[in-house]
């Protein structure tokens, strides 16, 4: 290797001479996605507990910690609608109802019958894998926009059954694993469940299933003359993302603590399932991270940020908001993720032109 | 008998305002291929124009029912003209999360424009009419009958320039085509800005007409009929344009019809579940029948 080579690989900071296996290791480590997943948590939950504890000087305000609950227990449902959209190209506007799954869980399970929120998270698996099931069956018949709507009067039939069994739900604070959780501590909970849910759909992204999904994505005919079972990835990829938007509800009736079915702008609303929609084609419909920040987008960044603005009125932060979506739909299909990355691709490009311009052009 | 009647009276406002909206969204879908989620707080934000030159400007309904309308055409026009028809090229859940964006676009503008105050709306003629049969005594008001008859005359008025005039042609042909239809020299431009024109018309006629009936305004109140109105559309079958209208007269009736069934069969704790009735049935119809009790099954290239 002559001396220009390897003054470059010392550059990049990977000389393949290194005999230092441990730093290596380290560096392999770090750059696993799970990583990031629980680092992200961590941060969030730092964030979190500098705003509820105040026993810092009060850099960051109480009602971050409430909203970033909100986002992030709206982020489970949109990572659920991601690997939904994104990767089996169905949709769905029936995330609204079943965010309702999991409120009425935690609601009968927690408060009515005094049990244990380990149960409530079982229940709502268990409804959302039989309602999820359903849909996926529906989904073999009906196609395109037909199933859009038939999810959204799905979503209604479960709406109006709340509005039947039970308008108006409260629940009380709980213990949980030892503690007794009030309504701040809730991030607590919900970051933990959140981090589990990014790993395993990275890990079901990254698997065959993964990649069956994707494929029955670009051609279902395709898919199926490679011998992909269309049933099967169907009902799998309805039966998580239901599990997804139920375990949302559950995070979400433990953040706010109470819900009512008849209210217009509710829950169960379809104003709900478009804001999930809209968070994932805002983030970029293939990444997680983009599904976390299309939600915060929309649900949070009205309370953490913008709200310190002085001019901006409710109704102007609701107007601003639709037109950052038209705007970010029409010219960045990919959402913001295509942004990001493709700022990532421009630094890259400028720093190689800055190494060229001091190095020389690389001729091997 | 006598309740039957009254249910049926009953249902009369909800059909006209579901038949409408339908329409409207049906107009959208076939020419731009799109599901219109807009569609309702449009029409609302016509009836908030509306209800503002009734009781605050002091303008009689028949003037002020019309230029709420000519508001809603023109808001809807300029929604395809500026974004629309700039986004052509967005695929299809794109263009619905536009129409999404626009919700909150319009829900932020509406106080802003008109203020906090929930506007008041009056009927278009007052009255109650009281006849008896046998078993008792009906009741409706003269404003039920007179919005069912003004529904039925632009929907019948909108089915013959259809089937019959240029426009109704170069729509049909838009809708089967768009590409094709350019070519064949059919300036689209204007067609599918007309169609929203006209949704967004009957959109905020629709939502007069809901208002009328007593009902308060808004920015979500048409939301509901919205739903039905997609509902509609694939139980009557996209594919065509009185399947959708027809499936729309069946919901609110099927409903009531329900409603009703509970109230002979002594059954009031089973009032709320009608509407899940109804929901249920028509999923299962539409299970069995894909396209839609009116559509035609279009087969599918490879």
């Amino acid at each position: 290797m002559n001396k220009r080579l390897s003054e470059k690989y010392t550059l990049l900071g990977s000389n393949p001479k290194t005999k230092n296996n441990l730093l290596e290791g380290v560096k392999s480590f770090a750059k696993s996605p799970s990583i990031h997943f629980l680092l992200f948590g961590l941060i969030i939950v730092l964030i979190a507990y500098l705003a509820v504890e105040k026993t810092f000087p009060n850099i960051i305000p109480y009602s971050w910690a409430s909203a970033l609950s909100v986002t992030m227990a709206y982020s489970v449902a949109s990572i659920g609608f991601c690997l939904l959209m994104g990767y089996s190209g169905l949709a769905s506007l029936g995330t609204g109802g079943f965010i309702g799954i999991g409120t009425y869980a935690v609601y009968y399970i927690i408060n009515v019958s005094g049990l244990s929120l380990w149960l409530a998270i079982l229940v709502a698996i268990a409804v959302a894998i039989i309602i999820g099931a359903i849909v996926g069956f529906i989904s073999l018949r009906i196609e395109g926009i037909y199933l859009v709507i038939l999810t959204l009067g799905l979503s209604e039939i479960l709406r109006n059954l709340y509005v039947v069994i039970e308008d108006s739900i409260k629940i009380k604070n709980f213990e949980f694993v030892g503690f007794l959780f009030k309504r701040q501590h809730a991030i607590y909970i919900v970051m933990g469940l959140l981090v589990i849910v990014m790993i395993i759909t990275h890990n079901i992204i990254n698997s065959p299933t993964g990649r069956a999904m994707l494929a029955m994505k670009n051609s279902t005919a395709a898919a199926q003359a490679m011998g992909i079972s269309l049933i099967k990835y169907r009902l799998l990829a309805f039966i998580i993302c239901t599990v997804y938007a139920a375990l949302s509800g559950v995070l979400l009736m433990v953040t706010l603590r109470s819900a009512r079915a008849s209210e217009g702008t509710g829950f169960y609303a379809l104003i709900t399932s478009l804001n999930i929609l809209a968070a994932v084609i805002i983030g970029g419909y293939k990444s997680i991270w983009g599904a976390i920040f299309g939600t915060f987008v929309l649900y949070g960044l009205k309370t953490t940020i913008l709200s310190n603005i002085d001019f901006l009125s409710d109704e102007l932060m609701v107007f601003i908001s639709g037109i950052l979506v038209i705007v970010i739909v029409m010219f960045y299909p990919g959402g913001l993720a295509q942004l990001i990355g493709g700022l990532k691709y421009k630094i890259k490009k400028f720093a190689l032109k800055l190494r060229e311009a001091k190095y020389g052009k690389d001729l091997g | 008998m006598a309740f039957f009647l009254d249910t049926l009276f009953g249902s009369l406002t909800p059909m006209c305002v579901t038949a409408l909206v339908t329409l409207a969204i049906t107009l959208i879908f076939k020419t731009s291929f799109t599901t219109n989620f807009a569609q309702g707080v449009v029409s609302a934000f016509g009836a908030y124009f509306v209800a503002t030159m009734l009781t605050k400007w002091g303008y009689s309904i028949w003037l002020s029912v019309p230029a709420g309308m000519l508001v809603s055409m023109l808001m809807a026009i300029v929604i395809d003209v500026g974004i629309f028809r700039r986004g052509r090229y967005v695929n299809a859940l794109g263009k619905q999360i536009i129409t999404m964006g626009l919700i909150s676009i319009i829900v932020g503008a509406t106080p802003l424009v008109y203020g906090i105050a929930t506007p008041l709306f009056k009927p278009f003629i007052d009255g109650v009419k009281t006849f008896e049969v046998a078993g008792g005594s009906v009741a409706f008001t003269w404003n039920s009958i007179f919005c069912a008859g003004i529904t039925a005359i632009v929907i019948v008025l909108i089915f013959v320039l259809l089937k019959y005039s240029k426009w109704g042609l170069s729509v049909r042909a838009t809708a089967s085509n768009e590409y094709v239809a350019g070519m064949m020299g059919i300036n689209t431009h204007i067609v599918t800005a007309l169609s929203w024109g006209i949704a967004g018309a009957l959109g905020a006629l629709a939502a007069s007409i809901n208002a009328s009936s007593g009902t308060t305004i808004n920015i979500y109140f048409m939301t509901n009929y919205q739903v039905y109105a997609f509902l509609a559309g694939i139980l009557g079958g996209f594919s065509t344009f009185h399947g959708p209208v027809i499936a729309a007269l069946m919901i609110p009736l099927a409903n009531n019809l329900i409603s009703y069934l509970v109230n002979v069969a002594n059954r009031p704790d089973l009032t709320g579940w009608s509407m899940v009735f109804v929901y249920v049935i028509a999923l299962v119809i539409i299970f069995f029948k894909p396209q839609g009790i009116f559509g035609k099954k279009i087969a599918k290239k490879v």
